[in-house]
This record gives C-alpha cells, sequence and structure tokens, in this order.
C-alpha cells in the first residue's frame, strides 16, 4: 500500500510557548516535522531549546512506540507507549541545547532512530534522559530476588512448623511469640499486590470481604490464627488451622519453583510493599488481635530493602535519589526498631501522637521517594 | 493484596510514565480551549503572594476553605527551615498559577492534575502560621516565642478533644472552587511529608448571602455583621497587624490567628422557638437587625437600653461587643467559615463554624470577648470542640524570601 503509506505518514508538530508566564501549557507554534516508519522524524528542522510541546500523530497503519532519545546514548527523554494510527499525543519537556532525535518502535518491526537534531538556543540545563531498562537488564536482579524468596519461604516453613508444635504444647503465649516469628517471616518476602496470585490469600488473606467476616470458612493463615490466639479460640483448632497453613506454604514453595517472575514486577514491588503497609499496618487495619503492625512493618522493610539490593546495579546509576531513599529507608527502620521494647512491639494504636506522626512523616517521605524507581525501572524495547 | 493495579498496568500496557504522557496530549486540547483566558490574563482571578503581610487575612473572604493544623516532624532547625522553604515555594507557584513541570519517565506524573493541565491561580492564598508548640526545645526556637503565643486555653464552655486542638503550625488555604482548595492541600501535603504530618483539619464554606448582605451561619442568622473595616488600614494597623519595635522583631507584619471548631447542635437549635432564639442572638433571624432596629446595619443602640428590655443584656451580640470605650480595644477581624463534617454517634448532623479571627494580642481581644461571653445562654446550643492559636507568619516579601525566614535564621 505505498499509496496509503505516504498518505499515513506519522507527523510531528513542534509547539512552544513560554508556559511558566501564561499560566497555560505551551500553544502550537513552528514547522510540521514528518516522522514514519523509515522516516522516524525526519524533517524537525529548527527546534528550538526551553518549553516545548512536541505532539506527535501517528497517521500509519501500525500503532508504535515514540520516544525522544539522545542519539549519543539512546537515554529516553519523554516516551508516548501506544500511539495508535490516527492518534495524535505529545510529549512536553524542556529541551536543553544538545542532540535529539525520535526513536520510533512500531509493533512487531524494529526500532529505528530518525536523523539526530541540534537545539543550539535554550537553557543549558533540561530535561535529562535515562537509559532505558530492559528485561535483559534485571536478569541479573531477577535472580537474587529469587534466590533470596526461596531461602525465605524455607525459612518460612520451619517457622510454621515451630508454629504447629507451640499450639500443640497447649501454651497460648508460647503459640503467640511462634505466630510472630512466622508473621514476619512472611512478610519479610514482600508480598504485596499479588506476588504470590491465589496461593498467598489463603497464607495472608484477611476476613475483608468475606460474606461471613472472620467466621468465613475461607478466612485462613496466618491472620485467622492471629484472630484465634488473641480471641480466646481452643489451641486444638486453631492447629487445625496452622496445618492447612503448613500445607499452603508448601504448596506455595512449589509453585514459585516453577512459577517466572516478571521483571518489571520488582521495580514495582520497590514502593508497593510499602505501600500496602501504610494502608493495612500502619492504620491498624490488618490487626486482628495481636497488635503487630509494627512488627510487620519491620518485616516489609526488610522486603523492600531486598528489592532494592536486587536491583540496584542497574537502578543505582539511573536515579539520583537512589542514596537519599537508603538513607530515609535505613531511618524508617531506626524509627520501627525503638518500638520494640524487651521483646514486645508497641501496638500502632498505642503510640504517642509525637511517634505516630514520626512515623507517618517517615514512611510518607520514603514512599514519596521510592515511587520514580517504579517509573525509571518499567521495562521497556530497545530493539 | 489488590491485584487490580497489575492488571491494569499489563492490560493497557502503559506505565507511570505512559500515564504521564498522556496527561500532556491532554494539555493541548484544554489550551485550545482555554485560549481566549490566555488573551487576557488579568481575567484570571489571582491573590498577590509577595507582599509585607501574608494574604488570606484581610483578603475577602472566598467561598472555599480548608484549615489544617500540622505538627512539625523535621528533627532540627536546618528541617524546619527547608520546610518553610518547600512551603513558599509551593504557595508561590500554586497561587500565581502555571503549568507544573514534566517529569518524563523519571517518575510519576509532577501533579494529582485534579484542575487539569494547567493550574488556576482561582484567588487561592495560602496562609501559614506557628503555635506555641513549635518553640520547645526541639529547633532552639524557645527564646524567640513572643509572650502573646500561647496554646489556645479551654475556656469554661469548651469540650476541647485534644486530637483536634493545637499544632505546631497553621495552614489556611482558601479559593474561589473547592477543587483548587482540595488540590492545594495534596501538592503541599506531598511536597512535606517528612517534614510535617496533619494533626487535624477543618474544611469550610462560605454561604452566600440570603437574600443579601451578611452571609448567614448553619443556625440561621447572619454572622459577621459587626466586623472591623478590612479596607481601612489604619484600623487594620491598630488591630490586626503586628507592629514593627515589638518584644519579638521578626514578628512584625504578622498577626495572630484564632481558629476554634464550633460545633452547632443544630437539631436542639431547631426545635427551640423563634423569640428564644432571636433574644439569645439578639437580632432578627429574617433580616439581621438587631432587635431595636430595623436593618442588619442599623447600631443596637444598648445605651438606651440599660436593662436589656429590647436586647437581653444576655444575648450574644451585647456581651460580645457592648459597644463601649472599654470593650473598644477588644475588637476582632471575624474571617469565618461555616462546616459541614458528617454524623456523629447518635445520628444527628456534625456542622458548625470554622470561627476564625485576626488580632494583634489574642489575649486583650479574643479572649476578652470570650470571657465576656461565658455563660451566655447560646452555649447550651453550640460545643466548642477544637482550634487552636497560631502567629501568622510574617509575608514573603520577593521570590528571594521565604515564610519564617525571619524567625529560622536567628541564633
Amino acid at each position: 500500500m505505498p499509496h496509503a503509506a505516504a498518505r499515513l505518514a506519522v507527523t510531528a508538530v513542534l509547539v512552544t510557548a513560554a508556559a511558566a508566564c501564561t499560566g497555560t501549557p505551551p500553544a502550537p507554534q513552528g514547522a510540521a516535522v514528518e516522522v514514519s516508519r523509515g522516516r522516524c522524524g525526519v524533517g524537525w528542522a529548527a527546534p528550538h531549546g526551553g518549553d516545548q510541546r512536541i505532539a506527535v500523530h501517528n497517521v500509519g497503519p501500525v500503532t508504535m512506540e515514540v520516544e525522544l532519545v539522545d542519539p549519543a546514548t539512546h537515554g529516553v527523554y519523554a516516551e508516548i507507549e501506544s500511539l495508535a494510527p490516527a492518534a495524535t499525543r505529545a510529549v512536553h519537556l524542556v529541551l536543553a541545547r544538545g542532540a535529539y532525535a525520535f526513536t520510533c518502535l512500531p509493533e512487531d518491526s524494529d526500532a529505528e532512530t530518525g536523523p539526530a537534531v541540534t537545539v543550539a538556543d535554550g537553557p543549558t540545563a533540561g530535561a535529562t534522559a535515562i537509559a532505558p531498562v530492559t528485561e535483559d537488564d534485571l536478569g541479573p536482579a531477577v535472580g537474587s530476588y529469587r534466590a533470596h524468596v526461596t531461602a525465605g519461604l524455607a525459612a518460612l516453613a520451619v517457622d510454621v512448623a515451630t508454629l504447629r508444635t507451640a499450639l500443640a504444647s497447649g501454651d497460648r503465649e508460647r503459640a503467640r511469640q511462634a505466630w510472630l516469628v512466622a508473621q514476619m517471616a512472611y512478610n519479610r518476602l514482600g508480598a504485596a499486590y499479588d506476588t504470590f496470585g491465589d496461593t498467598a490469600d489463603a497464607i495472608d488473606g484477611l476476613p475483608d470481604g468475606l460474606p461471613a467476616g472472620v467466621r468465613d470458612k475461607d478466612f485462613t493463615g496466618l491472620r485467622r490464627i492471629e484472630y484465634g490466639l488473641w480471641h480466646g479460640e481452643a489451641l486444638p483448632s486453631l492447629g487445625a488451622l496452622a496445618a492447612r497453613l503448613a500445607s499452603d506454604v508448601a504448596g506455595l514453595r512449589k509453585d514459585f519453583a516453577s512459577s517466572r517472575t516478571d521483571p518489571n514486577d520488582l521495580p514495582l514491588r520497590a514502593h508497593e510493599i510499602l505501600e500496602n503497609t501504610l494502608q493495612f499496618e500502619l492504620t491498624g487495619a490488618a490487626d486482628q488481635g495481636g497488635g503487630a503492625g509494627l512488627a510487620t512493618m519491620s518485616a516489609n522493610l526488610d522486603g523492600t530493602r531486598a528489592v532494592l539490593d536486587a536491583i540496584a546495579p542497574e537502578l543505582r546509576p539511573r536515579y539520583a535519589g537512589w542514596t537519599t531513599v537508603e538513607q530515609e529507608l535505613s531511618a524508617v527502620q531506626r524509627l520501627v526498631a525503638a518500638q520494640q521494647r524487651g521483646g514486645r512491639w508497641t501496638p500502632v494504636r498505642e503510640l504517642s501522637t509525637q511517634d505516630r506522626e514520626r512515623l507517618d512523616g517517615a514512611l510518607g517521605q520514603l514512599l514519596e521517594d521510592l515511587a520514580p524507581i517504579a517509573a525509571i525501572g518499567e521495562v521497556r524495547r530497545t530493539q | 493484596m489488590s491485584t487490580k493495579r497489575r492488571d491494569f498496568l499489563r492490560g493497557l500496557g502503559a506505565g507511570a510514565a505512559g500515564v504521564a504522557v498522556g496527561g500532556a496530549a491532554g494539555a493541548g486540547v484544554a489550551s485550545a480551549m482555554s485560549r481566549p483566558r490566555q488573551a487576557s490574563p488579568a481575567a484570571e482571578p489571582t491573590v498577590a503572594f509577595h507582599g509585607v503581610h501574608q494574604a488570606g487575612v484581610v483578603t475577602p473572604a472566598q467561598p472555599h476553605a480548608t484549615h489544617v493544623a500540622f505538627d512539625v516532624v523535621a528533627g532540627d532547625r536546618k528541617g524546619l527551615a527547608d520546610l518553610f522553604r518547600t512551603i513558599t515555594e509551593r504557595a508561590r507557584f500554586l497561587t500565581a498559577g502555571g503549568v507544573p513541570p514534566e517529569i518524563g519517565i523519571g517518575g510519576p506524573p509532577s501533579d494529582s492534575g485534579v484542575l487539569g493541565p494547567a493550574v488556576p491561580a482561582d484567588n487561592l492564598t495560602v496562609t501559614v502560621g506557628v503555635g506555641a508548640s513549635l518553640f520547645d526545645d526541639r529547633f532552639g526556637l524557645a527564646a524567640h516565642k513572643p509572650a502573646e503565643l500561647t496554646a489556645m486555653p479551654s475556656f469554661p464552655d469548651d469540650h476541647l478533644d485534644p486530637a483536634r486542638t493545637h499544632g505546631d503550625l497553621s495552614l489556611q488555604l482558601c479559593a474561589d472552587h473547592r477543587d483548587t482548595v482540595l488540590h492545594a492541600l495534596r501538592d503541599i501535603a506531598r511536597h512535606t511529608r517528612g517534614g510535617m504530618q496533619v494533626r487535624w483539619r477543618l474544611d469550610g464554606f462560605a454561604s452566600p448571602p440570603r437574600p443579601a448582605g451578611t452571609p448567614r451561619n448553619l443556625m440561621g442568622f447572619k454572622d459577621g455583621i459587626s466586623n472591623l473595616l478590612v479596607t481601612d488600614a489604619a484600623q487594620m494597623d491598630q488591630f490586626v497587624w503586628l507592629p514593627a519595635g515589638a518584644a519579638q522583631p521578626w514578628t512584625a507584619g504578622g498577626s495572630y490567628q484564632v481558629i476554634r471548631q464550633i460545633r452547632m447542635l443544630v437539631e436542639f437549635w431547631d426545635r427551640v422557638g423563634i423569640v428564644e432564639q432571636e433574644r439569645i442572638f439578639g437580632r432578627r433571624r429574617d433580616s439581621g437587625a438587631p432587635l431595636d432596629g430595623d436593618h442588619e446595619t442599623d447600631a443596637p443602640k444598648f445605651a438606651d437600653d440599660p436593662v436589656g428590655e429590647a436586647i437581653p443584656l444576655t444575648s450574644h451580640i451585647r456581651r460580645a461587643n457592648p459597644r463601649t470605650p472599654q470593650a473598644e480595644p477588644s475588637r476582632i477581624l471575624r474571617r469565618p467559615y461555616n462546616y459541614d463534617s458528617g454524623v456523629d454517634a447518635v445520628g444527628d448532623l456534625d456542622m458548625g463554624l470554622v470561627f476564625v479571627c485576626f488580632q494583634r494580642d489574642p489575649d486583650k481581644q479574643f479572649a476578652t470577648i470570650q470571657r465576656r461571653l461565658a455563660g451566655e445562654p447560646l452555649v447550651d446550643y453550640i460545643q466548642p470542640v477544637g482550634g487552636g492559636y497560631f502567629l501568622i507568619l510574617p509575608g514573603v516579601r520577593d521570590t528571594a524570601d521565604y515564610l519564617g525566614s525571619g524567625l529560622v535564621n536567628l541564633t
């Protein structure tokens, strides 16, 4: 379809305005630029620096991703994902002096980078190009993370066995302590956002959303045992729940060994584990009576540290805030550790206003600074 | 524990950066639609941020407000200074309006998008105060606390809830629209999580005149008829703004803010006869006129009514402002909002007044009035449950200055 191909060119229009002064987005200006498969970025003539809006119109027959890149390093300044035929979308950024090019990544065909253009005016500092993270880049991270989880699951199995023994002993206090060890072992794995699929619900599910709540037959696992331990339920009945838990953990170990970990999960998990902690633990919402929110939070912080350690080789060079994040994570860990006194963790409801605000503030700031890792670490095509 | 987010991301093949770019594309459309406004930038309602005084004190009350008290969690003086700088930077941008910067693939969008791609100023004012608790040993500021700045006392008819009272900082956000207020609060909170945490928050609204004149409170009465004139600079200097040459010179240009969450027991009130209601306030409910007058603007003639035959001696307006030379120094600038905040444990509506006033000395002005009001018949129908005393910081002079600069640099 040569005729159609010519008509369905991808065009980009360069527009600019002094947005900060007028309080409105940059308005259209300047020459139209043609970009298409085989002609990705041709005609982007005389670009200007400063606050720029570049609208890209896909008049081609295939959906493509379009990136604005540094032609020397192929670092990405901005991207348009899934630009469908006939769709127009724009990138908006501050262009510093330097060289730029478009990279087009059409579905089912190779990436191509158009001619480099030079911005000779505008500021000396602008948007920063970030080297895209590929699936291969994250291979070693996935490997080390999986090794960490595999070892953690083995430790969990041991802790659940200890819990069963404690329940069988008839000593409720001993059983509570054993439960806490198992609860922390599981939460060190960072099982946020369905990491372990449906199996996880049987292990760490809450009564929320179950028709009969805490009395629901599908409320099982660590939280169910917690409920029983702190609500006077007979230990033998909890022993049966612990046996089921042991079986579910064994199933999870088997499933995990044969499953694949999506590399995208790791950068996402950098903040998702602690998003869950804030939502369910620091609020007390998940507490079934054990008052173990801060113990669980401590374990979640360990789990986050493990994720960060795994992805650090790829993400540290790409994220200027990495050192800050590591310092903030350590600071939150110190605040949480201070709430364990004489072997007892302060239940969140007993925190003083000042301690609660310090914890909330430190975790909130850490989450803000972890969030960019998910965006930067998102797996991107380069070919 | 939820799978929704992951499914969403995978299903669309779009990460956070993709969403950011989508937002930018939408901006083109909005830009085209808003061009008439762009052609006349003066039409964008804006309250100047820089000045000797902060905005939001003598600024005529915008229709929507939130009053939020924060506790500072920054650990030292430098952290406090960084916090003030950050609040200033955000306030400077939010009150001027503009296009938030694009992050590209480096992170989630820099702005919540609640107000669209170009943030309108919308007459937003950001007004920041400090509470007495900021002057403890955390930041080495104890020697610089003005004597007039104390924690709000509990008055005899108060029912203060500690969780809704006091705070290291007060933040008053007012704008022409509710979404602008909430956008500003989200933005400031997002940029200051490690520096301060919300202690309490109270959303307010200004009712329109019904049908004319001073707006009504939720007891149905016009509230704030007799107020200082914000257009009278001499009156503002006399009653509201802190002078140069005070014992704490860094406070010059500031003001003391009193915030009181006053719940109105509206179900009880609605079961009270109109004559009793009007005698409790001392004004007609329909017109706002004093009980000895015909119009809301009529001045009550207390001197002609020494035993309170027309306007009872215990009525609210007579106790609050007896219009005597002795009472003159206690006048205040009121800037109240109504609030509406759900229901209580017995199913009664939780609504009332965010009483806000400004003055040079909270004890000699607000508290003096409060002492005159002690035991007034109105107290059976209202419950002050929270609030605080705050010192509104001097204004931010220019782009190099920041809130609290005169305080955090003291040695």
